[in-house]
């Protein structure tokens, strides 16, 4: 195999498994926060409006590492 | 006779609702056997208005207008800008005690920014902060909004499309992380003097620990001196979050508002009726919630930066 169909195939090889093992982590993370958020709200279901605010915040930071990896796979998709 | 009439109005809203389903339905179905997709299954060429190109995909900003240096993500950004203090000012011109009309519309969004703001830093730095985030959440939101309008990305000019999300060109967000930080840092050498700087260069326990082994209490001066070790550490570890709060940022942003527009454009590639609505929505949901995020953890930082390191402690 020539160095150009090497080097696309590895591209995108890397990008698949960017991505792919990049979401595992966020999206458990996720899943803990909205339990955690879910348990708060049964027991105390008057605290609907800090609980719902607090929930979103913390979802976009545990968004933002599965952001990073899809940053990860476009690049070396479309600019490597 | 009351029930009768009620009977026949529901069941005609709801024939209408059945008939605007199943007329749905179909379009998909068409447009799904028709497109790409369904030439890949049925092994058949792509019907005429279902054969979309394939996506183009261009991260960088281009220019529409030969010779002149203006992008078309600087030009979207000049039409939000301008929406905004049309609206605004609009809503401004000869105000009332009660609101009506353009001013109570304005006054809703309004309001629940104050309040928003308010309930997380406080009544006196509320009022203070309010421009800073209330701008950062407008400008992302209408920027985000606005090029939900049809003919944004396709109206081309000169071969380039003439207008397109500015969020997804990677210099807004930075800039708009950039604003984000210095406003922090101004606010917390305001609020606190130089007195801010020792969250960063936390040398207090350090000294303490040097003063004990020297006046000879040797026990406690070494646990002191490696407290004010650990404590100059996490100062340094500070710093580095504060830079690392800016790529952060930045990329959230930019890869969220990136992400929906390739979802949209792969939508309409793969079953071009009916089914790119649904990504619609969710666009517009995340566009909103970005621009929250964004707003939100500027105050959030804001506040942490003002609060003084005793009474974070406690």
């Amino acid at each position: 195999m020539d160095f150009e169909s090497t080097r696309t195939l590895a591209k995108l090889i890397a990008a698949g498994l960017a991505i792919g093992m990049g979401a595992v982590g966020p999206g458990i993370g996720v899943g803990m926060i909205g339990a955690g958020a879910m348990v708060a709200l049964g027991r105390n279901p008057e605290a609907r409006g800090p609980i719902m605010t607090n929930m979103i915040l913390s979802i976009a930071f545990a968004e933002a590492v599965a952001i990073y990896a899809l940053i990860v796979a476009i690049l070396l998709i479309f600019v490597a | 006779m009351d029930n009768q009439e009620e009977k026949t109005s529901g069941s005609n809203s709801k024939k209408i609702a059945i008939a605007v389903g199943v007329i749905l339905l179909f379009c998909t179905l068409i447009s799904f056997v028709g497109s790409n997709v369904g030439a890949l299954i049925f092994k058949s060429k792509p019907i005429g208005i279902f054969a979309v190109n394939p996506p183009h995909v261009v991260l960088p900003a281009e220019m529409p207008f030969p010779g002149v240096h203006l992008s078309n993500t600087m030009l979207t950004s000049f039409i939000t800008i301008f929406i905004l203090m049309l609206l605004f000012v609009s809503a401004g011109r000869k105000i009332k005690l009660v609101p009506s009309g353009l001013q109570n519309f304005v006054e809703f969004f309004y309001e629940s920014l104050a309040g928003f703001i308010e309930d997380t830093a406080g009544t006196e730095y509320g009022r203070k902060f309010f421009p800073v985030c209330a701008t950062i959440f407008l400008f992302v939101l209408f920027n985000g909004w606005l090029s939900l309008i049809p003919g944004f990305e396709t109206i081309k000019f000169n071969g380039e499309p003439l207008l397109r999300n500015p969020n997804t060109d990677i210099n807004v967000p930075m800039m708009l992380a950039v604003v984000s930080f210095c406003f922090v840092e101004y606010w917390g050498f305001k609020a606190q003097g130089l007195k801010y700087l020792k969250k960063f260069i936390n040398v207090d326990s350090l000294i303490q620990g040097f003063k004990e082994m020297f006046s000879g209490r040797i026990k406690s001066g070494l646990n002191g001196i490696i407290m004010g070790l650990v404590s100059l550490f996490t100062g340094i570890l500070e710093i580095l979050s504060e830079f690392i709060r800016l790529v952060s940022f930045t990329f959230r942003l930019f890869g969220n508002m990136t992400a929906g527009m390739i979802l949209v454009t792969v939508a309409i590639f793969l079953v071009p009726w009916v089914f790119p609505a649904v990504f619609y929505v969710m666009e517009a949901f995340f566009g909103f919630i970005q621009a929250l995020i964004f707003s939100g953890l500027t105050l959030c930082f804001l506040v942490l930066a003002i609060m003084s390191h005793e009474e974070e402690a406690h």
